[in-house]
């Protein structure tokens, strides 16, 4: 029925009036309305029926009864501003029911209520006098539901906490349905588990699903909760006080006081769900079980100790960090002090230790170092110091600084040197037939081991090519002779001007242990082509000079067939005996390379290739190429090699177009009968001493009969010397030891500390020995492997290996 | 040899060739080593540089000059020790001094190919591109049309089949008393079927991996299983397995596989008689998605007991898997053997399936398994898996991307009215930028029932630091610097089984969640969406037409 608009005016001043007087006589005493929600069997719509019962609370209304017929939301929404609003209702209740009520609001339900009740409930007391069905009390913030019966689903979903208010309160006498309090935030809820529809479970299925807040009180069975998100807990000595204390006004608001002793009979009967704190969630994301507790509980107990692969492992099952140090690292540094060849030494044939004598100087032994040389080689002064191209210099790692270290001139230094003592005779005998480079070189070698050495030269003199081709302004006769003069001192027994035949090397082969042919090549090659016996033999050319016949080319053009270095020699020499102009003439790129060709080129030799002689024209002193042009030509040289003379040699020992054949130690095919130098292959010098003295070597071994074992070193590779640390110098003078300074001492230590001070673990230091001696330790146990030492070694003496 | 003096930077490269370049900052470092002392290539070293300074401090020019040398680490340029960028660097650096930095100007292939030797790696496909699946998009959401899913609150089966459903009519069923019962007197052959996760372990073998990853990796599954109850499962790959698992009841977690060497599977019979439960499957490897038609080898110095056990094989020897399986000539003869003699070997009660490299020829082998009745799914690999060692130009340039193949197999078993009866597999690619779930969802609703993830796992289980930028990639040398392919124990010691099975469970946990976050709002719970490509869609047309899905932008 609607009031009448009047007495709503009227109302609207009573209250007025009384609000000044007695306030809360008006809250207890407002004037009672009825409200209906049928009217003659046609069913006022909700929206009408909010309006009338708005409007019955604006006059003033305070007591309402409602006859609901499904109308939505009924109750909410009165803003009594303190007063207080009852709300009966009966009658088929629709969805929401007192949903945004007020503090001040009691709704009584007398029957059962439809989904949603209390809907985000801001404060109303709403009492159920039946079920309430699903979603009851969602979103609800403040206020109190009673339910005397069961809830459906979702009730007490996304409950909220306001601090600003008293928290909400949800009772439910017997149960409620699934998904219960899903999301909750805040707020308390109670369920009194009063004769249950599932007495197994009386909060439905999966209930507490993200809930966050607030606090269930429930009695009786519950299952399949959300055990991530709420724990379930024993009720607190306050719990139970707040849930006795407030029990009976729930009870009796339902009317049902007298389950109040069951209820409240023990704290034990009831269980309390809180939602576990952000922190304990997050502590929570952990496994159900830590994987150490699942290895040793369950894993390893069924496979096995170990697990599943322990009874193939060997090694303790612990973690390794990435930095380990003593027999778990990767790698770990050997001091390898001397186990490369320098650079230097390792490509001169002769095999000069030009580091060693380099250490030695900074040692201070400047004598021992220079002595050392003549161990390898009979002619430092004359060879190291004057013929050779030095390929030790060319090697030198120095070079990469500045320039090589002078090792030309450590051999000058050393002409004055005393011969060095031979050891005690052995009586062993050796010929060598051959006074050159090569056979001086094994003689020289085979006398200081105490043998007896019978050497056969066809000249007058000894020297080989040293004496009879190279320029007297390239090696000074007075050096050559002062070297010379030692092997007289060592005791070697010099048959000179003996030409050897074939019966002679029968002889001499029998009277000795061993035979070295060191016989050189002396058989100049020549080209057949017109003319060409008018053409002169360069050997022959160069030896009449050195034997002072020298021939007048005054005002001559010579050409020279052939630019090696020989040919160079030639033209020096040619220009020297007055000629006018020199040529060099070559099939291919000329080979001469070095002081030799620096030489020539400096006196004015040109050098033409590809030239291929075609004729030589004596009369119209004319030489003609194949390429159609020709060059005047008063005397041409030929200078294209020569060839071993070995007709004295027997048959047995095998020769190969011209040349012996031997294996790198000298052996020939007879095993008393060794070959080097020319008389095997064209080569330097120092190629012809450096094969003297390894076949010396090789033949001592023999005679001595134990096994020869040379000492084969690899060379060490540039990168691994750190030049950087030298700073760069261009000395204009040579003195000893300041030179010594600048080798870099490529793979043999050189005393530094650097690498002591280096290591940031304090794992390497210096022993030093008694002998005086050293070497540099590392301490495993401290070292980690890390290379800094082998990376930062000034000579490369430190190497990193694999630990295993 | 050259005078030493004209030798300079002849034949040298520039680190500017080199994939990445080595950022040291001398004003950081301590030169304590360590960063030198890990580096699994040798790439870096300690070295000496010179710091050479002319100044002039009077009012007037006067000269004068400071020369320090200093002790640096120093990037090598060698081709063959290239910094491969792991970055263990600066893993152990304490000090952030040293990374290394990504040189996208690198001319790295043209090089890396000294004494003819053409450049072998392991990993996966160096392409970063978004892939394919990467750009499928879940874009059918329940807005109000029908009721939305909540992942959090609802109960998910996310659940896949693995092995072949027979359709009702083939079901040896009978009505008795009013009742459904099973006909056992019919004499049909029932296929085992298990239901697993929809996302497994794909295959990499003891031998591929070290023993505490391998280990991780089953424990981590047996967990899932004993533990949170996800049955997760995983493949053997071609190593055999050792015999404590063969005989423990955790072998119905474990997918056996048999490739072209057969390694291991005369340790497997003979352990047959004492096994407690059945393996969840047999797979049979007749490709890989990585290398296409390639064998594998496991070199002689990785063959030490523990792999000799398993494999049955001499210690130190080479271990070869042909390209293809050596007494097999035809798809009809070779398939249908392998599967009847594999079935048998357990009385027919584990489902048996093939896997294959991904092809344009997949329908073909496809349809000659659907007329299988003992074939009991078809597992495609695709371009993107990963492998521990082969060929760059085998892993970059050969293979089919999985998508397609596999859709196309779908829709031709749709055609044939045949789509739930033999489950598709999909492999390689899967996570490949992190999205292993996402990626797996939309597989399954292009039509796989299952995906497997091998590289995933290893970045995400055990901290490989491979990519698609060629980092690290070293599963091949036996250098691995996280200890997960390698045979050393001074490497593979540096890894926690433990640990990485806590990640494996992890992982699942986390993936079984982002699955219902991508079903939910699809309103798919129960069931699997499997083939439901109406939910897809991609912002390509030529994607969108060749995939048959939607196209949205």
């Amino acid at each position: 029925m609607l009031a009448p608009r009047k007495s709503v005016a009227k109302n609207k001043k009573i209250m007025a009036t009384k609000k000044k007087t007695a306030k809360k006589k008006t809250m207890t005493s407002g004037k009672k309305v009825v409200i209906r929600g049928n009217v003659n069997g046609n069913r006022v719509p909700s929206k009408m029926l909010e309006e009338q019962i708005q409007e019955a609370v604006r006059d003033g209304a305070r007591n309402i009864d409602i006859t609901a017929n499904g109308q939505h939301g009924i109750g909410g929404r009165i803003w009594p501003r303190g007063e207080k609003v009852s709300i009966t209702v009966e009658g088929p209740v629709g969805q929401r029911l007192g949903s945004m009520g007020m503090h001040g609001t009691e709704i009584i339900v007398r029957g059962s209520a439809s989904d949603d009740v209390g809907w985000i409930n801001c404060g109303a007391r709403i009492t159920v006098l039946g079920d309430v069905t699903n979603g009851a009390h969602n979103a609800g913030a403040q206020g109190i539901l009673y339910v005397q019966g069961s809830g459906g689903a979702r009730c007490d979903t996304m409950t909220k906490y306001n601090p600003r208010f008293e928290p909400l309160q949800s009772w439910y006498l017997r149960d409620v349905g699934d998904s219960f309090a899903e999301f909750k935030a805040g707020g308390t809820a109670v369920v009194c588990g009063i004769n249950p529809r599932n007495p197994d479970n009386i909060l439905g299925y999966r209930p507490c699903v993200g809930m966050v807040g607030g606090t269930i009180y429930f009695r009786g069975p519950i299952r399949e909760y959300s055990e991530n998100d709420v724990q379930i807990v024993d009720l607190s000595a306050t719990d139970w006080d707040w849930l006795v204390g407030n029990m009976k006004t729930f009870l009796k608001a339902v009317d049902r006081i007298d389950y109040y002793d069951e209820l409240t009979r023990s704290t034990g009967d009831w269980k309390k769900i809180i939602a576990y704190t952000p922190a304990e969630r997050a502590a929570g994301r952990k496994l159900k079980m830590p994987l150490t507790g699942f290895r040793e509980k369950i894993w390893e107990k069924t496979v096995g100790r170990g697990g599943i692969f322990g009874e193939y492992l060997d090694y303790p099952q612990t973690i390794l960090p990435y930095i380990t140090t003593g027999e778990n690292r990767r790698n770990r540094p050997v001091w390898v002090n001397d186990k490369y060849a320098p650079p230097c030494s390792a490509n001169c044939p002769s095999g000069i230790p030009s580091r060693k004598r380099a250490s030695l100087i900074r040692q201070g032994k400047l004598e021992e170092a220079l002595e050392l040389v003549l161990r390898y080689s009979p002619f430092p002064a004359s060879v190291c110091g004057q013929v050779c191209p030095n390929l030790c210099m060319q090697a030198c790692t120095r070079g990469l600084v500045d320039r090589p270290l002078n090792i030309k001139e450590y051999g000058r230094v050393s002409l004055n040197l005393p011969t060095p003592k031979p050891a005690k005779p052995t009586g062993n005998k050796v010929a060598v037939i051959g006074g050159g480079p090569a056979g001086l070189s094994a003689a020289w070698q085979l006398a200081l081991k105490g043998h007896t050495v019978n050497l056969y030269e066809t000249e007058d003199k000894i020297g080989g090519k040293l004496e009879l081709c190279i320029p007297r302004d390239r090696l000074p006769n007075r050096i050559l002779k002062k070297e010379l003069s030692r092997f007289k001192e060592v005791g070697v027994r010099i048959h000179k001007g003996k030409r050897i035949k074939q019966k002679d090397f029968e002889k001499i082969y029998g009277e000795n242990d061993i035979v070295v042919v060191a016989c050189g090549a002396h058989q100049p090659r020549t080209l057949k082509f017109p003319g060409s016996e008018d053409v002169v033999p360069g050997i022959e050319f160069l030896k009449d000079i050195n034997f002072g016949n020298a021939p007048d080319l005054k005002a001559r053009k010579v050409v020279v067939i052939g630019a090696g270095n020989v040919g160079m020699d030639i033209a020096c020499q040619a220009y020297d005996c007055g000629a006018k102009s020199v040529t060099a003439v070559d099939v291919q790129k000329p080979a001469a390379f070095g002081k030799e060709l620096e030489l020539a080129e400096a006196k004015g030799t040109k050098v033409l290739w590809p030239k291929i002689t075609e004729k030589y024209d004596s009369r119209k002193k004319k030489i003609y190429f194949t390429d159609g042009t020709s060059l005047d030509a008063d005397v041409v040289i030929i200078s294209i090699g020569e060839l071993p003379i070995l007709d004295f040699l027997p048959a047995g020992i095998h020769t190969e177009k011209g040349w012996i054949v031997v294996n790198e130690l000298g052996q020939t095919t007879d095993v008393k009968v060794f070959a080097i130098g020319d008389a095997t292959r064209p080569g330097l010098v120092t190629h012809a001493i450096g094969q003297g003295r390894i076949t010396a070597d090789v033949i001592h071994a023999q005679m001595m009969q134990y096994d020869y074992m040379p000492e084969v070193k690899q060379t060490i590779p540039y990168d691994r010397i750190k030049n950087i640390y030298y700073d760069v110098e261009y000395p204009d003078t040579f003195e000893t030891g300041e030179e010594a300074n600048r080798c870099m001492s490529c793979g043999l230590c050189r005393d530094c500390h650097m690498c002591e001070q280096t290591c940031y673990y304090g794992a390497i230091s210096r022993i030093g020995h008694d002998d005086g001696s050293y070497e540099y330790v590392v301490d495993d146990e401290k070292c980690i492997g890390c290379s800094f030492c082998a990376g930062i070694c000034p000579c490369g003496v430190w190497e990193m290996v694999e630990n295993i | 040899m050259e005078p030493a003096a004209v030798l300079d930077n002849n034949h040298h490269l520039s680190y500017h060739e080199l994939p990445y370049i080595i950022r040291w900052r001398e004003d950081r470092c301590t030169r304590c080593g360590r960063c030198t002392a890990v580096c699994p290539v040798k790439a870096i070293e300690p070295s000496v540089m010179v710091q050479r300074l002319v100044m002039s401090d009077g009012k007037t020019p006067m000269p004068s000059m400071v020369r320090h040398v200093m002790h640096v680490v120093r990037q090598v340029t060698d081709i063959e020790r290239y910094c491969t960028g792991c970055g263990t660097c600066t893993l152990v650096c304490p000090n952030m001094a040293i990374e290394p930095e990504y040189n996208p100007h690198n001319k790295f292939l043209t090089h890396k190919n000294r004494g003819g030797v053409s450049y072998k790696r392991g990993g996966r496909r160096n392409d970063p591109s978004v892939s394919t699946v990467d750009k499928l998009k879940f874009t059918r959401i329940s807005m109000l049309t029908d009721p939305a899913l909540d992942a959090g609150r609802h109960e998910f089966h996310v659940r896949t089949l693995l092995g072949r459903n027979l359709p009702p009519e083939e079901l040896p069923l009978k009505t008795e008393n009013g009742k459904l019962v099973v006909d056992r007197e019919s004499g049909r052959f029932v296929p085992p079927v298990r239901e697993i996760f929809p996302i497994r372990i794909g295959s990499m073998s003891i031998g591929a991996l070290s023993p505490p990853m391998w280990e991780g990796l089953a424990m981590g599954v047996t967990y899932l299983n004993e533990v949170e109850g996800i049955p997760v499962v995983m493949c053997s790959g071609e190593g055999g397995l050792p015999p404590r698992l063969l005989k423990s009841r955790f072998l119905k977690y474990f997918i056996i596989q048999i490739a072209s060497g057969y390694f291991g599977w005369d340790e497997i019979i003979h352990a047959l008689p004492d096994m407690v439960e059945d393996p969840c499957a047999i797979e049979i490897k007749y490709g890989q998605g990585a290398k296409p038609g390639d064998g594998g080898l496991l070199m002689a110095y990785k063959v030490l007991k523990l792999i000799a056990k398993i494999r049955g094989v001499p210690m130190y020897v080479d271990l070869a898997s042909p390209p293809t399986h050596q007494t097999q000539y035809s798809i009809e003869e070779a398939v249908a053997k392998m599967i009847q003699s594999m079935s048998m070997a357990w009385g027919f009660r584990v489902p048996v399936y093939p896997k294959i490299s991904g092809t344009k020829t997949a329908k073909a082998v496809l349809n000659n398994l659907a007329r299988n009745p003992y074939a009991a799914a078809l597992c495609i690999d695709g371009e993107d898996g990963g492998t521990g060692a082969a060929y760059n130009v085998s892993m970059d340039k050969m293979g089919h991307p999985i998508v397609s193949n596999i859709r196309e197999c779908y829709l031709d078993l749709v055609k044939q009215g045949r789509q739930n009866e033999l489950p598709l597999i999909a492999a390689g690619g899967m996570g490949k930028r992190g999205n292993l779930a996402a990626n797996a969802a939309a597989m399954i609703m292009l039509g796989a029932s299952a995906v497997d993830t091998g590289k995933y796992m290893m970045q995400a289980t055990a901290g490989c630091f491979g990519d698609e930028y060629n980092r690290c990639n070293l599963c091949n040398t036996g250098r691995c610097p996280r200890g997960i392919t390698t045979q050393d124990p001074s490497l593979y010691r540096r890894l926690d089984a433990d640990k990485v099975a806590e990640r494996v469970v992890e992982v699942f946990k986390s993936a079984e969640t982002e699955f219902k976050k991508i079903f939910a709002p699809m309103g798919r719970s129960t069931q699997l969406p499997i083939g439901m490509s109406d939910g897809l869609s991609v912002g390509d047309k030529a994607i969108a037409d060749r995939l048959q899905i939607d196209y949205a932008c």
